[in-house]
């Protein structure tokens, strides 16, 4: 059968256009495939941790849809979950644990000046599908030359990582952390999460 | 001034960018073959065109804002050749009740989420069915039948699900299979389960799966696209989880604002966007197929831009995603293909587009049963369109013995559903009776949503089996917005769907009647054609069927446009549905999904060999 008469002419439809935009690429919230696949794998090795560990970190925001670039995996525990999850994952240890000490690359932005931010925490390193995974155990954070503050406790929250159940660290808790230390930019982009989860307008 | 702009070549063009391009164009795109998706509509954010705006009962429900512009192409329909088809001219009732789509996501966007695999029978119904009741059993249930087996096998079509499921979130717990195992030949069995949970069950659900376990049938929650957690995809892909605020399914069909209902725009196009190697098309009408027909070839594909600009997008090779009539109105404005021709003389037909349509949404009427719960509580209608029911799947395919019936296949069955209509619910669904409107209407109102009673019941259809007569043609009246003919529809429901129906009532009675419901009630008989109709749903199948055969089917099984046994044209395609061949299920989206997959694989091979070896069909 013969296509019908090919129209060539140009035809404006008069009808209503709803306009609309198509996000950039840096818009959209999508986890790479390297770290996507080692969260599968370490969700799947620490199913039957009996510590409580979740994913946090940048890793940890973007699983819930905060638009953030992790390059990482970490996972926040106890320093006997550290223990714990360093026999589950032997075979893929790169630092035995240890408790470290470390200023972060970011000041604590607060009045009257910037503060340096200290780490301390029960840590070991892992590679995991080539990725690097940290696990801190008892994590505790300092401002400047004030106390430690205590290690950081939570409840997890759960997502569904193609079918695996992966505890992540709440983004309350991270969103009440950076408020502490004066991160608003980094407030701002769980906020914007929040609201697209919750039928709100950004 | 309105012009002609010739596009650049590209690997690959997307027609429609509904589920099935949103598979096809990100599996591509992600292995770096260059990709266009081309949509009459817009891109929707969920958040930013959704959130303030779809709580609108009578704009989303009545107007049906986010929908297809019936403007710009409707359809025409009758119930058999010898009518005059009538344009579709609203959304509303009678006549029409669901919309298509509009932009990325397609009608997806708007669904109610309900999934469900399609059993193993269903892909070989008519050879089942003839070895096993013989060989005219099928002529003498359904007149001018036209029935054929899928060109896979479940088994081979179960990997498939598997990739379609995790893409696209689907919450439940297997299907029912008592075994689990491949050699389970009655229920679809799942080789890994669903990646999400299901949805909370709701009371009735459970006195339904309590019941229908002690009748010795196998419930399992119902399956749902609308994710029940926060999820990942394969792609990478975050999604929100449903916030059960009620305005998702029932008969307004909104549109979901937190992206939880899965649709390709928020499982799958953001990461063929992401990989750099997709462009997206918006309010691009695409109304022809450049085809050279001394080597089968399309060369490119013609679309309006909303200032009435002609683009000709060339490419290597095409996928047509559109929903079912729209792609087969493609193929027959193009001439690609062999159109299907009835010959109501002989009850038969020959060609392939447009051939063996049947509709997957069964009619309003037919034999039904009711009953009364007597639990109450407070029935605000929240939760959402998919979840919180059970479903068994004892009743349907070839799943009891069809010896000296007048019917083939079954019904699925369930209860237990949130209401999720949003409140209010508009209820024009149905038509207008004294039951809807005027002081009846409100009196029924007055106590709705504090009852102390539950109404249960099920009208359990059998499924609408294909034959010559229903078809899709163009319409030689009515046109487009451009100046086309819009596609016609014939189409009657098959004596199947209501004997079915007047048979399984009883089975679904004496489950009514185990979970302790009074005034247990089989409703009058309605017989085959007794009855028209008063309204229409979209939820085609067939009509560009995947078979093993290019004289009955349009697609190969690799969902290759096949032209004999060893040529086909270099386009492939999966629309909503079309490709079914009739099922039994509530989902033709679940059974199509597969094939998505199944085409990207043939792309690959396709663009994998073509230039090289001189390829232009796949033997599936």
């Amino acid at each position: 059968m013969p296509a019908l008469n090919l129209p060539n002419d140009p035809r404006l439809a008069s009808i209503p256009v709803i306009q609309s935009r198509v996000p950039n690429p840096e818009e959209l919230v999508v986890l790479s495939k390297p770290l996507l696949d080692a969260t599968i794998a370490a969700g799947e090795l620490l199913a039957d941790c009996s510590a409580k560990w979740a994913i946090g970190g940048d890793l940890g925001e973007i699983l819930f849809g905060v638009n953030v670039q992790p390059d990482h995996v970490t996972i926040l525990t106890t320093a006997n979950g550290c223990d714990e999850i360093n026999k589950k994952l032997a075979a893929v240890r790169v630092e035995a644990p240890r408790t470290i000490e470390r200023r972060l690359n970011r000041n604590a932005e607060i009045q009257p000046k910037p503060q340096p931010i200290t780490i301390k925490a029960y840590t070991s390193q892992f590679a995991i599908k080539g990725q690097k995974l940290e696990v801190h155990g008892d994590l505790q954070i300092r401002v400047g030359e004030w106390e430690w503050g205590d290690p950081i406790d939570y409840d997890p929250e759960y997502v569904y990582v193609v079918g695996v159940k992966v505890p992540v660290v709440p983004l309350g808790l991270k969103k009440d952390l950076y408020f502490g230390l004066g991160w608003l930019d980094r407030v701002k982009k769980i906020n914007e999460a929040v609201a697209r989860a919750h039928h709100k307008i950004v | 001034m309105s012009t002609v702009i010739n596009e650049p070549a590209v690997d690959v063009v997307c027609l429609g960018v509904g589920y099935m391009s949103g598979v096809v164009a990100t599996e591509l795109a992600r292995q770096n073959y260059k990709v266009v998706g081309i949509t009459k509509g817009p891109y929707w954010d969920y958040v930013n065109d959704f959130s303030m705006t779809k709580y609108d009962e009578w704009g989303v429900g009545l107007g049906r804002k986010y929908d297809s512009p019936l403007p710009l192409q409707s359809a025409t329909i009758r119930n058999n050749s010898s009518q005059f088809a009538l344009p579709v001219r609203r959304y509303t009732m009678p006549i029409q009740y669901h919309a298509l789509g509009h932009g990325v996501g397609g009608a997806a966007q708007h669904y109610g989420g309900t999934m469900g695999r399609q059993g193993p029978w269903g892909y070989q119904q008519q050879s089942l069915t003839a070895s096993k009741y013989g060989s005219t059993f099928l002529a003498g249930i359904n007149p001018q039948d036209d029935t054929h087996d899928w060109p896979l096998t479940y088994a081979q079509y179960e990997p498939y699900y598997v990739e379609w499921e995790k893409a696209h979130g689907l919450c439940g717990n297997y299907n029912g299979s008592p075994t689990n195992s491949s050699s389970d030949t009655n229920f679809p069995w799942m080789s890994t389960n669903y990646p999400l949970p299901p949805h909370p069950l709701t009371p009735i659900a459970n006195m339904f799966s309590t019941a229908a376990s002690a009748l010795g049938y196998h419930p399992f929650p119902h399956v749902s696209a609308l994710a029940s957690q926060a999820y990942t995809n394969q792609y990478g892909v975050t999604v929100n989880p449903c916030v059960y605020d009620g305005y998702c399914g029932g008969p307004c069909d909104y549109a979901c604002e937190t992206g939880a209902k899965a649709n390709a725009a928020y499982r799958t196009i953001p990461a063929a966007i992401k990989s750099g190697n997709f462009t997206l098309v918006t309010n691009g009408f695409i109304f022809r197929l450049d085809y050279n027909t001394t080597n089968n070839q399309v060369t490119a594909v013609r679309y309006y831009d909303a200032q009435g600009n002609i683009h000709v997008q060339p490419a290597t090779v095409f996928f047509n995603g559109m929903w079912g009539y729209n792609m087969i109105r493609s193929y027959l404005l193009s001439g690609v293909g062999t159109p299907y021709q009835y010959n109501s003389g002989t009850g038969t037909g020959t060609g392939t587009i447009g051939r063996g349509l049947t509709n997957g949404y069964l009619p309003f009427k037919g034999t039904s049963v009711s009953g009364t719960l007597n639990i109450g509580g407070n029935s605000y209608p929240a939760g959402n369109g998919s979840g919180g029911s059970v479903d068994i799947y004892d009743l349907m395919d070839d799943n009891f013995d069809h010896t000296g019936l007048n019917f083939i296949g079954g019904s699925q069955v369930g209860m237990g559903s949130y209401m999720g209509g949003g409140p209010g619910n508009i209820t024009f669904a149905g038509g207008a009776s004294s039951g809807n409107m005027g002081s009846t209407f409100k009196a029924t109102q007055q106590n709705k949503y504090l009852p102390t009673k539950t109404s249960v019941g099920s009208t359990p259809l059998a499924h609408d089996l294909p034959t010559f007569m229903n078809y899709i043609d163009l319409d030689p009246h009515y046109t487009d917005a451009y100046g086309d003919p819009v596609a016609r529809i014939t189409h009657e429901w098959t004596a199947n769907t209501y004997n079915g129906a007047t048979y399984l009532v009883n089975k679904v009675k004496a489950i009514l009647t185990q979970m302790g419901a009074s005034n247990v009630t089989v409703g009058s008989t309605v017989s085959p054609y007794s009855a028209r109709n008063d309204w229409w749903g979209h939820h085609l199948r067939g009509g560009c069927r995947v078979g093993s055969d290019p004289s009955f089917a349009a697609y190969s099984g690799y969902n290759q446009l096949f032209l004999t046994a060893t040529s086909g044209v270099n386009i492939f395609g999966a629309g909503e549905i079309t490709n079914t061949t009739g099922d039994n299920i509530p989902s033709g989206t679940h059974a199509a999904g597969p094939q998505s997959y199944r085409a990207a694989e043939g792309i690959v091979k396709y663009l994998q060999n073509v230039g090289t070896s001189g390829v232009n069909y796949l033997a599936a």
